[in-house]
């Protein structure tokens, strides 16, 4: 028994009716990005699965072309 | 006939290149017929985490329409140029025109970075014609006003 009321979950790319998640967004990107830089689970963001697929292709891009951190906090030793 | 969108990164220090390099893929895209659609030239960028001990690269994207051969000629010059650090290529289903975001977002804040220049110095003039006003009208609180302006010129 949760004796909190919990907002509901949705989904802003359902809502928006969103037909591409571009890997150029970084801003929208961020958001479904933990603070480690890990990918957030949909089961915790409320993100469709079909709109998680398509988020996670276009973190993935991101990230391979250095716009988003494989992992934040990373501190390089020079 | 595909589209396709292109990203690559430039080493840094090859930063002068890139108008050329721009040139001469264009070049083998058109020559083959294809159309490049959008061209942007995103400057230099902080990466997010380090390549090869580099830290910033010089980011060109491209949407073109092109034929398989030459983009087949793209890729492997891509891979042969040293000084490419890395490169993207995704098909696309139609041409893009619009303005990406990241160049937007750099626009925007460019733009919002000149008008904080701007309210910067309109507050710097009005704060100098306030003093300049304030030790004309000087009477008894003349005194303690220039105190006032000489700590703050001071600070």
């Amino acid at each position: 028994m949760s004796r909190f009321f919990r907002r509901r979950k949705f989904c802003r790319f359902t809502a928006e009716g969103v037909t591409e998640i571009d890997y150029k967004d970084l801003d929208t990107l961020k958001q479904y990005v933990s603070e480690t830089g890990k990918i957030v689970p949909s089961r915790i963001s409320g993100v469709s699965a079909p709109y998680q697929r398509k988020l996670a292709i276009a973190i993935k891009r991101a990230r391979n072309l250095a716009l988003l951190s494989y992992t934040a906090g990373y501190v390089p030793q020079n | 006939m595909r589209h396709y969108e292109v990203v690559f990164m430039v080493h840094p220090d090859q930063s002068e290149q890139v108008p050329g390099m721009i040139e001469r893929y264009s070049n083998v895209i058109t020559k083959d017929g294809g159309t490049v659609h959008r061209l942007e030239d995103w400057g230099r960028r902080q990466l997010a985490y380090h390549i090869n001990k580099i830290h910033k690269a010089h980011y060109v994207l491209m949407n073109v329409e092109a034929s398989n051969e030459a983009m087949e000629e793209l890729t492997t010059t891509f891979r042969y140029n040293d000084a490419v650090i890395r490169n993207m290529v995704i098909r696309r289903d139609e041409p893009v025109l619009e303005e990406s975001l990241i160049m937007k977002a750099e626009r925007e804040d460019k733009e919002r970075k000149a008008r904080y220049q701007e309210r910067q110095d309109d507050d710097a003039r009005r704060a100098a014609a306030e003093t300049a006003e304030a030790s004309d009208s000087g009477s008894g609180s003349e005194e303690a006003a220039e105190a006032d302006n000489e700590a703050a010129t001071e600070e």
